[in-house]
């Protein structure tokens, strides 16, 4: 453990090197994968460097994906790395490792935003969907129907059924709540003026507090929808997302409070 | 079973849809989607898709914490040239119908053009009551 060593970027902050691996890993290499060694030596190393996982886990927390989720993604990027680093040549494995295990958890953030395997072709229908129900609604100045998709985009409406269906198992987390702080919308007037509204609401002293703990965005989607009387394509525009978007946030927020107002 | 089954109507018209499944949250994917289904088909905006779909979800929702453990709930989905109707019913020891004053019954009235729910007391399920909520959504004439 010679401090000088360190790798120098992407470690800084952690508590002491990994260069204790690197005879590990030597060792590890003049193994044969059958001998029962392998397995007890990977292992070893494995759990030497699991720190490392939860430390990369942590830096993507908050960003709308659970913890246990990105842990165990950083975990399974760990072991990709430790399968994969060879040692001869020259690299120390906390270098190596690092920008594996970070791109095993983007990887993650780009694909599970599908709540379930959803085949690609449905995965490009429904952004193409997406967008052209965007620029229908400029068009029309309201949301377009699925007929109405099914003409701009030349698809039978069967194909149109499929892929709005589809958006149905996607979820609005990953990436769009990472960008919540960059595009930091500003309160809007419009809540002051809800909260009069808001007093005909029966337990409206018990659901006040809910509202204000909900993501900024979440809750002026929330507060446009229910206590502004605008359609949901409305506030994409207002909002800048999608109107697809706007729905996977309402569905979100509306379920959450339903069980925070009845535990 | 049969004692908790809620009063069903015969499915009259060849485009009404029901579906009878357990009163119980982990179903809501299911009606969700068969609503969403049903909504596309209709050609319904897509404002008004997801609308019923979140009114569905929520006045299900609503139904299932009423409910009878164990019990069956019945939801039935009516097609006409304009409007799509859901009414939903579930058997409950309770006899107040969801407060038109709550946050949820608001959720309901902004997302559905109509929302009504009533109370009927039930003579064979050996539970007290039947609670319904109905929904419509109308099919806009568009330009």
């Amino acid at each position: 453990m010679t401090p000088q060593q360190h790798p120098p970027t992407e470690q800084v902050d952690q508590d002491g090197g990994y260069e204790d691996v690197a005879p590990l890993f030597k060792d590890l290499a003049e193994l044969d994968p059958d001998d029962p060694r392998y397995g007890k030596l990977r292992e070893e190393i494995v759990t030497r460097c699991l720190p490392l996982a939860e430390h990369i886990a942590r830096r993507f927390v908050g960003r709308g994906e659970p913890r246990d989720d990105l842990v165990q993604v950083a975990r399974l990027g760990l072991l990709n790395a430790v399968d994969r680093f060879d040692p001869r040549r020259g690299t120390e494995f906390v270098a190596f490792a690092v920008p594996t295990i970070m791109g095993e958890v983007r990887r993650h953030f780009r694909d599970s935003s599908w709540a379930v395997r959803v085949p690609r072709r449905l995965k490009e229908l429904h952004l193409a969907l997406s967008q052209a129900s965007g620029r229908l609604a400029q068009r029309l100045g309201r949301a377009p129907t699925p007929s109405e998709l099914a003409a701009e985009l030349e698809l039978t409406t069967d194909d149109v059924s499929d892929g709005l269906l589809a958006g149905n198992a996607y979820q609005s987390v990953s990436m769009d709540a990472a960008h919540d702080d960059d595009g930091a919308l500003p309160l809007t007037e419009t809540v002051g003026e809800d909260d009069t509204e808001m007093e005909n609401v029966e337990y409206h002293e018990s659901l006040q507090p809910l509202l204000a703990s909900l993501p900024e965005r979440e809750r002026r989607v929330l507060m446009l929808r229910f206590f502004g009387n605008m359609t949901q394509t409305q506030i994409a525009e207002r909002v800048g997302i999608s109107q697809m978007h706007v729905s996977r946030l309402l569905a979100r927020t509306l379920e959450q409070l339903r069980s925070e107002l009845t535990e | 079973m049969t004692e908790t089954d809620p009063p069903s109507h015969d499915v009259g018209a060849q485009d009404d849809i029901e579906l009878r499944l357990g009163a119980n949250l982990v179903h809501l994917p299911i009606i969700r989607s068969v609503a969403a289904s049903i909504a596309i088909r209709a050609d319904l905006d897509l404002d008004a898709i997801a609308d019923l779909r979140l009114a569905v979800d929520e006045a299900c929702s609503t139904l299932i914490t009423r409910a009878v453990a164990d019990s069956t709930m019945v939801c039935r989905f009516t097609i006409s040239d304009q409007e799509l109707r859901f009414t939903g019913t579930v058997s409950s020891d309770g006899d107040d119908v969801p407060s038109t004053a709550s946050f949820g019954w608001r959720v309901l009235t902004t997302l559905a053009d109509s929302a009504d729910s009533w109370v009927e007391p039930s003579r064979v399920n050996g539970h007290g009551n039947w609670v319904h909520i109905e929904l419509t959504k109308r099919k806009p004439t568009l330009t």
